[in-house]
């Protein structure tokens, strides 16, 4: 299955169902980032047969677009409704994918996604996995989707 | 007396989401009812008589699949029909949400236009 394909077509689907937005996708990064400023970032993990995981960083700055977007309302700070929305776009992606690999005989559940923001912060991941980190542009800002299978 | 609904969803978006999308579909219920889990829903149905219930699966505290196994225990509830809206599109998660009395799913995302469809035959 291609990764980059399933990520893509999830995220793309996602923004135009739910948050009437075109979200772009990048070419894929070759290396993952891991140090974050004045952003959000949206964990789900991934348990069983196989194991991994999938998170969403954004600045804050477009987390509080596409969560005004999500609640037809502005939102003007990184607040609970934030946090929940972006955990829940999260939660979306991962479920998208999870379809594409249970297809392939992957058999996993998700967790209830986990959400980090601050002004500076790192995240780390399995050391030992296959990794994809994709770029988005939507109107309003940037965002990264990164997935991860352990080898 | 009014159509309600009960909308289980521990996200707060998410919960909102449906609730619009509910009226953007044309089904106006005259009362929407929220819950964070499995068990919250329990607790207001304990109070409240409603005509259908939207769940989601993943979720804190009582999942939906716990739910559903707690709600067919009951005499007083078992009877009204819930709807899945999930992530969890798997068909072994919605066969057992299925053999556990869930009357259809929606896959997250969705369209007003796949509420209407889905919960339109059942009110």
């Amino acid at each position: 299955m291609d990764l980059n394909n399933s990520i893509s077509q999830a995220t793309q689907e996602i923004f135009q169902t739910m948050l009437m937005m075109e979200a772009s996708p990048g070419q894929a990064l070759t290396e993952r980032a891991n140090g974050f400023v004045d952003s959000i970032s949206a964990i789900v993990g991934m348990a069983g047969a196989s194991k991994g995981m999938l998170a969403i960083h954004i600045p804050a700055s477009t987390a509080l677009v596409i969560t005004s977007s999500f609640l037809m309302m502005e939102v003007t700070e990184v607040d609970d409704d934030v946090k929940d929305a972006i955990g829940e776009l999260a939660n979306m992606v991962a479920g998208s994918i999870k379809a594409d690999l249970t297809e392939q005989g992957q058999d996993f559940k998700l967790s209830i996604p986990s959400v980090v923001c601050g002004t500076e912060y790192e995240i780390d991941c399995l050391t030992d996995s296959d990794g994809v980190i994709m770029p988005f542009s939507i109107e309003g800002g940037n965002f990264l989707v990164e997935f991860h299978l352990q080898k | 007396m009014g159509k309600k609904v009960l909308i289980i969803d521990d996200s707060n978006t998410m919960r909102k989401i449906v609730t619009r999308s509910l009226r953007q579909a044309g089904l106006d219920f005259d009362t929407i009812l929220e819950a964070g889990d499995g068990q919250a829903a329990l607790d207001v149905l304990a109070g409240e008589t409603v005509d259908i219930i939207l769940s989601d699966i993943n979720m804190p505290v009582m999942d939906g699949i716990e739910f559903l196994r707690q709600k067919q225990a009951d005499p007083k509830i078992k009877d009204i029909p819930v709807v899945m809206i999930t992530t969890e599109a798997g068909a072994d998660i919605l066969d057992e949400a299925k053999s556990l009395g869930a009357a259809g799913s929606i896959k997250k995302p969705f369209t007003p236009d796949q509420i209407q469809e889905t919960l339109g035959s059942l009110l």
